[in-house]
């Protein structure tokens, strides 16, 4: 069980990254900027990655 | 036939097929190959059942919007690490993956195993293994509806890995592994962002289904440029 929950969830910091990610997704869209979501979105994915990969 | 997903599951499924077979390669040097593939073969009717399993409760009573973001979230959540474990590879942070050592651990884990914990081990492998593939074709099938196509890359995928891994009898070191982790970690967080945005905010992507080709096309520049910048970090703070 702890095997499948680990392939589809990651550990807890790959969770943090992609909720965060989502978050800067669903704000910009909830405010009425969805248009800059189409940046901001690839943008906090890469910084995402880039952080996951230091840790 | 779903052509976009065909290249991502194919080359994901690769890898995932290539460590499988290490871990097959050496149950099959205590209990012969023939119970050795037979155990992958078991693995690999578990995987075909949780798949139609899967998507079939997956499928039942949920809107498209909801299954949209629920695939985005995951292939984010897959193809984040995929991208992150790979740009540390490149950057030295974090050691290649080595089929010649994973083929030692597995035959110092058999040890004097009898013949049923050997066979597990190579069951459980496989299904271990193909527990990323299933995801990927699950995620994409859901999406495109292309169950029998994608579940054909991934086949095929295997059958190209074990028929070269069968043919030459050794571990498969000279797959450039870390190259295609990499590649296909960018393929997937491209699909990702682009369902779960999607899924948010309905159709905002500036040039529709092509708006893929410029997200891989960043992911891929962005990742490479992030490999200096991920190595210089650690080298300072050592």
């Amino acid at each position: 069980m702890k095997a499948l929950l680990k392939t589809l969830f990651g550990d807890a910091r790959n969770v943090a990254a992609v909720a965060a990610v989502v978050a800067v997704a669903a704000a910009l869209t909830k405010t009425g900027h969805a248009a800059w979501a189409v940046v901001a979105m690839p943008a906090a994915c890469l910084a995402a990655v880039g952080w996951l990969a230091r840790s | 036939m779903d052509w976009p997903a065909f290249l991502p599951l194919f080359l994901t499924a690769g890898v995932e097929w290539v460590e499988a077979f290490t871990i097959v390669l050496a149950v099959s040097l205590t209990i012969g190959w023939a119970a050795a593939l037979g155990a992958a073969a078991a693995g690999l009717g578990t995987l075909a059942v949780l798949t139609v399993a899967t998507g079939g409760a997956l499928s039942a009573g949920l809107n498209m919007q909801a299954i949209q973001f629920v695939i985005g979230v995951f292939l984010l959540l897959f193809g984040v690490r995929w991208m992150a474990k790979a740009i540390a590879r490149q950057a030295g942070l974090k050691p290649l993956h080595d089929e010649d050592a994973e083929f030692r651990e597995t035959r110092a884990r058999i040890g004097r195993a009898d013949w049923f914990a050997a066979w597990l081990v190579a069951y459980k492998g496989t299904l271990m293994e193909g527990l990323e593939v299933w995801l990927i074709v699950v995620a994409f099938s859901l999406h495109s509806r292309a169950w029998v196509s994608n579940g054909i890359a991934a086949l095929a995928a295997l059958l190209v890995v074990f028929t070269t891994g069968l043919a030459i009898r050794a571990p498969l070191r000279r797959v450039p592994e870390n190259a295609i982790k990499f590649i296909v970690g960018a393929m997937i967080v491209s699909f990702g962002t682009f369902w779960t945005l999607e899924a948010l905010a309905g159709a905002v992507w500036p040039l529709g289904d092509w708006s893929l080709l410029g997200l891989e096309a960043f992911f891929l520049a962005g990742g490479q440029a992030l490999v200096p910048l991920v190595r210089g970090r650690r080298v300072a703070a050592a």
